[in-house]
């Protein structure tokens, strides 16, 4: 049998992933008989920020706009994503991302 | 009928009646498969009752609450709420199968305890579809978050020993005058963050096209550094089927075993990443 990795869910390891899912992730809901929290900084955005600790690697100059471009790409996937709802759009601009 | 949103500074959210704010909300944990009103007990935040609210043969999760958003300064309190969050939309997975994990704080509103209501099932009518399809999407799946990492320090000594630019430049240097030597030394620093990146990028790469194999969909997210000397250099978010799980699971080990590099494997979590906007 092959060595395998088991995923972790033990609760201070990962509470930080907690929150960036439930705070900046989940289902969306654009309509007005939802309370908008639009226009104010949203608790969620300034907490896990502050959890995560800055502690970055940017004295190194690395991965910044490396991050950024990755970043730019998977923000028109969810375009892609939105726009079409199909799989097909997601996995090439998937594959876009890799075969830069 | 106007809506002030409360932004105290203290701990405890004020309560609903010192804002005269009089409409009713109902707080969306999350979308499930179900056709009954049901109670899941006082599991809520604050000790609310948690119960479903049925449209056809899919229902919110919700409890009751003033129309005004959870908001605190407080990171501990916010902490318990999101953390309770997150165990009532597990209840409800754990029961339900299918689940489509609403945001911290998305509440709806209504005039009455009966338009909120009502309200919340002319969305649910009106979204029909566009929730089952979502539903489809990740039905049999679990979120996983996979994290890869190097050594900051293993990475450029490798590379300073198998780039043969590099390492020139680093014989190079010990032969020149101190003055010199510090500018050769700046370009040599130069040298190897751009190597580094490089390498980074095709490890990246690699990772990302080997995860990808086992997963049904995969989102990139923001790399993030916690660890001093470790940088996190691919940080996915995974929908994979329950079958897959431990093909991931292997790919991963291996991937941990390579010199220098470290991966966390977490989950499995309710498909937060993969359920977009209504």
């Amino acid at each position: 049998m092959r060595a395998t990795m088991e995923p972790t869910r033990s609760c201070h390891a990962t509470l930080v992933d907690l929150l960036d899912r439930v705070l900046d992730k989940g289902l969306i809901i654009h309509a007005d008989i939802i309370i908008s929290v639009a226009g104010v900084p949203l608790i969620g955005v300034n907490l896990s920020a502050a959890l995560a600790g800055m502690e970055t690697m940017l004295q190194y100059g690395l991965m910044k706009d490396w991050d950024e471009c990755i970043r730019s790409q998977e923000t028109e996937h969810r375009r892609a994503l939105m726009a079409t709802g199909s799989r097909e759009a997601i996995a090439q601009t998937n594959l876009a991302s890799v075969q830069r | 009928m106007s809506l002030r949103i409360q932004q105290s500074g203290k701990a405890e959210r004020k309560p609903a009646v010192e804002t005269n704010v009089k409409e009713e909300g109902r707080y969306l944990y999350c979308i499930v498969e179900a056709r009954e009103r049901v109670s899941l007990g006082e599991i809520g935040i604050e000790g609310k009752e948690v119960y479903t609210l049925p449209y056809e043969d899919i229902c919110a999760v919700v409890h009751n609450c003033p129309a005004q958003p959870y908001r605190s300064d407080d990171h501990e309190l916010v902490e318990a709420w999101v953390i309770t969050h997150q165990k009532v939309v597990e209840a409800a997975w754990g029961r339900w199968g299918v689940v489509l994990p609403l945001s911290f704080d998305t509440i709806v509103k209504g005039e009455t305890a009966d338009s909120v209501e009502q309200n919340l099932k002319i969305w649910l009518e009106q979204e029909y579809q566009n929730l089952k399809m979502k539903m489809e999407r990740v039905r049999g799946k679990a979120e996983y978050g996979v994290q890869v990492f190097w050594d900051l320090r293993l990475a450029a000594q490798d590379l300073t020993e198998t780039s043969p630019e590099i390492k020139k430049l680093d014989e190079e240097i010990k032969t020149k005058p101190r003055g010199l030597a510090y500018m050769y030394r700046q370009k040599l620093e130069n040298l190897i963050k751009k190597g580094m990146e490089t390498k980074a990028d095709e490890c990246f790469k690699d990772f990302y096209l080997r995860i990808r194999k086992h997963a049904h969909d995969v989102h990139v997210e923001k790399t993030k550094n916690t660890e001093p000397g470790w940088q996190m250099i691919l940080n996915l978010s995974c929908l994979v089927h329950k079958d897959k799980c431990r093909e991931l699971g292997e790919e991963l080990d291996s991937i941990n075993q390579l010199k220098g590099f470290s991966v966390r494997f977490t989950g499995p979590w309710p498909p937060y990443s993969f359920v977009g906007s209504a």
